[in-house]
């Protein structure tokens, strides 16, 4: 008797949810996000978001977007003390969205079931990525791996073979001609560094982390930087993400390319809405939108990865999606490949602080006599 | 002019005095109000939170973990070193520059001396990438060198502090130029003359009588460069050069995860307005508001230049104009071309850019003009009748008002940005909404930063109408408002118009006070030129310097017309 009763109220429940949208959910009139994702990624969701919502509530929304790298996102958020500026937080690693809600600053996503499930919980081997939020606050919008860009012709020029893996930048050769950023100043960056050092273990991953600063020709500000110098031939490698550094330039006609090593660590890009957030339901509606079919394409013609094994990037010959799957190297989803992943978020997160303090210590503030050593 | 009408001057009856009065006292209150609110106040902020801890208690510990830390320490050290190796190489240039201009005649005189104008005019971040794309690594110069000089490995002529110090020495010398220009251009010739009569010609002259006489304008310049290079952290940053206060402030401030390095950017914010202060003090004799009474200038007779030295000039001129039109050619060619890479010049070119920063999202252009225009406004109801209470009475206090507006040219704008965040993030009352949510922020925050330029360039027009003018027109029966509008208004409108326009084309420029305040909908072209170089798309960023560049260019060819070269007195 009882499980009837429930089943019932689930079916409700449902038919609520579905017809929701439809009828009675009108949302605001506006919607504001801080994110990391480039200009390029997030313009394009929000005005085909925009469209979809004319279509679908006769609501024309004002849309915006406050470009920040992650740290300064997550830094203003804290900063607004629950009384945020913007509605959503875009992108970046998962952890600092688990901080947020830590303090009380997310709001829960209460996401369609359907849309929800689509989601597989996590990714990779031995070390599990997590897609989505267990506890319901963020959820994965895409992946995109954490690797290498390079400048094919200056690789040409000096007489070496393109990189494929982390050691590669390590070639004397390139002497001078590596881009990189201080962990302290990226997340991903950050992230990057962890991934070497727990893959060959502190003594090890250190000395490798020196080698790689004596090589470098620039710390750059911010780590989008790096695929900016390198498309311009300024140097000739460094770390990236595809989409929200890298894909651009090529689209901008750089010659540029992009790999991602085993080990490289991939992104979810998560998302989610603010607590206290001014405009909730448009915050949810976009959400949800990005989760659909229509949603997820905005990605995938962009050089992202789809976040569902559902979908899959194709396109006519000679489209953006295709020029993506090419950048990437063949990748068309990672659901339907082996995903290595050592990199434990973690033990990164919890001695985020130490690492930097040692690389500026280490590193850093001894640059110079480390270009020497080396 | 004043001798003429000085004797209607004891005819004059006094007019109404208790009811001006009143209104002056009003006025007097409203600028002080005005400069307490959106100065005093956001200032003492960051000194607060400079001297206190998580929990608010006083403390000096973050000034201990300063001057114990050898990476900050070594930042200090280098940021003084590249300030007065950039005066040095601004005042080389700036002073044969200035008196080129001055004492000599030559072909493209006139020319040369609005085109010195031009390297103020320095976008935020593409001026430096625009001397990366010519000077860079994979700059034209290198790869032509390479390309056709088989060179090998690039020169590096950027990355490093010799970069930098490249950046500002052609970015800044003019400010050198103008005080010197200025100064020199009131030297009274007679006392040359005397100099020669007693036989003391060519350098002896020079250094025993021209110097000391321009030393006053030459400081400020120089106070202004020294500043100036100090402050600035975008140049060092996109030459990877992080060992400066200026970038470990930006950089321990734009990192927000970790709260203890927040502080300390905080502090070394803090601690750069102490510094300029104390630069401030040092000279103060020197910048404080200059007596332009003497503004019709004396006549300088110009020397004709034999043939080849007339030409060496204009050589030298020509090369240094050149050099120092590096960032704006770099950005030009990057805003046009396309995939622009390891190539002397773009190869494709396009017009997408533009159509992107300009007709997709008009809203860099839209707000630049509004919130530089209302900023103006703001500059001219606040300076006008400040530069009125400097120039026409003896109210108490008028020394600290020339003081603050001096002080407002030394602070750096990024101080001025935190200072802002951190005194204005709270629910107005009445309003229930910080200030830091409201956009009016901004030109509010570029009215304060410019503010200077209005008051120092009404200043000088209002010393040059004798108030006996005003009182010939009032003892003939004109009322006030026809008084102000026949006989002060023609006389003062050209240096309201010039001090405006200047506050104008340097608030369009401006980004490290905003970049911090601007909220999404609200940037300006600088601020729009970070967004897209943050984004990565440094070609829609060259696209919005090269339109910043047009707009100054034609602002600053305005003020040349107006005033001729008598801008000198705005910086310093």
């Amino acid at each position: 008797m009882s499980g009837r009763w429930k089943l019932l109220g689930a079916v409700l429940v449902a038919v609520l949810m579905a017809a929701g949208p439809a009828a009675a959910q009108q949302i605001e009139d506006e919607l504001v996000l801080i994110t990391p994702v480039s200009k390029f990624i997030h313009d394009a969701a929000l005005k085909e978001f925009a469209q979809y919502a004319k279509e679908k509530w006769g609501i024309t929304v004002k849309t915006n977007a406050l470009a920040a790298g992650t740290p300064v996102a997550y830094g203003r958020i804290v900063e607004w003390k629950g009384k945020p500026e913007v509605d959503i937080f875009w992108g970046g690693e998962s952890a600092l969205f688990d901080k947020l809600a830590e303090q009380k600053l997310m709001a829960k996503l209460e996401l369609p079931k359907e849309a929800w499930e689509a989601i597989p919980a996590t990714i990779g081997k031995p070390k599990p990525i997590f897609l989505k939020d267990p506890k319901g606050f963020w959820v994965g919008t895409a992946l995109e791996p954490y690797g290498l860009v390079y400048h094919p012709r200056l690789f040409q020029r000096l007489g070496i073979p393109e990189p494929k893996d982390w050691d590669d930048l390590l070639n004397p050769k390139l002497k001078g001609n590596v881009a990189q950023c201080a962990p302290t100043r990226s997340s991903s960056s950050h992230a990057t560094y962890e991934v070497i050092l727990q893959q060959s273990g502190d003594e090890k991953g250190w000395e490798w982390l020196k080698r790689l600063a004596a090589n470098s020709g620039i710390f750059t500000a911010r780590s989008r930087d790096v695929p900016s110098v390198v498309a311009k031939g300024e140097f000739a490698a460094g770390f990236a993400v595809p989409s929200y550094m890298a894909f651009e330039e090529r689209l901008a006609g750089f010659d540029i390319k992009f790999v991602a090593p085993k080990t490289a660590w991939i992104t979810p890009e998560p998302m989610g809405i603010l607590a206290g957030a001014k405009h909730p339901k448009a915050a949810r509606a976009f959400v949800e939108f990005l989760l659909t079919e229509r949603g997820q394409r905005v990605f995938m013609e962009r050089g992202l990865f789809p976040i569902t094994p559902k979908y899959k990037v194709q396109g006519p010959p000679g489209s953006t999606a295709e020029m993506a799957v090419e950048f990437t190297g063949g990748v068309r989803s990672y659901f339907d490949r082996e995903v290595t992943n050592i990199y434990d978020d973690d033990k990164a997160q919890k001695r985020y602080k130490e690492v930097n303090e040692q690389y500026r210590k280490d590193i850093e503030a001894v640059w110079e006599d480390l270009k020497k050593k080396y | 002019m004043a001798q003429t009408s000085a004797d209607t001057v004891a005819v004059a009856a006094p007019t109404a005095g208790p009811r001006t009065s009143v209104v002056a006292l009003l006025g007097f209150g409203f600028i002080w109000a005005f400069l307490i609110l959106f100065l005093v106040y956001p200032l003492t902020r960051i000194f607060y939170d400079a001297f206190t801890n998580e929990a608010g208690q006083f403390t000096l510990v973050n000034f201990q973990e300063f001057f114990t830390d050898r990476f900050y320490l070594r930042s200090l050290w280098h940021s003084i070193l590249l300030g007065v190796g950039t005066v040095v190489t601004t005042s080389v240039i700036g002073i044969v520059v200035a008196f080129l201009l001055i004492r000599y005649e030559f072909p493209f005189r006139n020319l040369f001396s609005y085109l010195t104008l031009i390297p103020i005019i320095s976008p935020p971040l593409v001026g430096v990438l625009g001397f990366v794309f010519i000077l860079g690594r994979a700059g034209t110069v290198n790869v032509l060198l390479m390309d056709y000089f088989d060179l090998l490995k690039p020169i590096n002529f950027m990355y490093g502090l010799h970069g930098v110090l490249l950046v500002e020495t052609l970015h800044l010398f003019p400010m050198i130029t103008l005080n010197i220009l200025d100064a020199l251009a009131k030297v009274d010739p007679s006392l040359e003359e005397a100099a020669e009569s007693v036989g003391a010609r060519g350098w002896r002259k020079t250094w025993d009588i021209t110097l000391p006489l321009t030393t006053p304008g030459y400081i400020s310049g120089a106070l202004l460069v020294f500043i100036w290079t100090f402050a600035d952290f975008v140049t060092p940053l996109v030459l990877g050069v992080h060992d400066l206060l200026a970038s470990q402030a930006y950089l321990n401030i734009v990192q927000f995860v970790d709260r203890r390095l927040f502080r300390m950017g905080i502090v070394i914010s803090a601690l750069l307005v102490l510094l300029a202060i104390v630069f401030l003090l040092a000279a103060r004799h020197y910048v404080a508001i200059k007596d332009y009474s003497s503004l019709a200038y004396s006549k300088v007779e110009r020397r004709r230049l034999g043939p080849v030295k007339r030409w060496l000039t204009v050589g030298f001129l020509g090369l240094l104009m050149f050099a120092s039109f590096i960032p704006h050619i770099g950005v030009t060619l990057a805003a046009f071309g396309k995939g622009w890479s390891l190539t002397p010049f773009p190869v494709q070119y396009t017009l997408a850019f533009f159509e992107r920063v300009s007709v997709e999202t008009p809203k860099f252009i839209l707000n630049t003009f509004l919130y530089s225009g209302l900023a103006v406004v703001v500059c001219i109801l606040v300076g006008v009748p400040m530069a009125w209470v400097l120039a026409r009475t003896q109210a108490p206090g008028k020394d600290l008002l020339d003081a603050m507006t001096t002080l407002i040219l030394a602070i750096p704008g990024t101080a001025i940005g935190i200072a802002y965040i951190r005194a204005f993030h709270f629910p107005l009352p009445g309003i229930g909404v910080p200030l830091t949510s409201m956009w009016i922020i901004l030109p509010l925050v570029l009215a304060v930063r410019r503010l200077p330029y209005t008051v120092r360039g009404s200043f000088s027009s209002l010393l040059l109408v004798h108030k006996s003018l005003e009182e010939a027109a009032g003892s003939v029966g004109a009322t006030k408002l026809r008084t102000f509008w026949d006989v002060t208004l023609p006389l003062v409108w050209k240096g309201i118009l010039v001090g405006s326009l200047f506050s104008f084309m340097t608030s369009i420029q401006e980004a490290s006070a905003t970049l911090f305040l601007t909220l999404g909908g609200w940037e300006m072209i600088p601020v729009g030129i970070f967004t897209f170089y943050i984004a990565g798309s440094q070609s829609e960023a060259a696209a919005l310097g090269f339109i910043l560049i047009v707009v100054a260019a034609l602002s600053l060819l305005v003020i040349n017309r107006v005033a001729g070269t008598r801008m000198g007195g705005m910086f310093g």
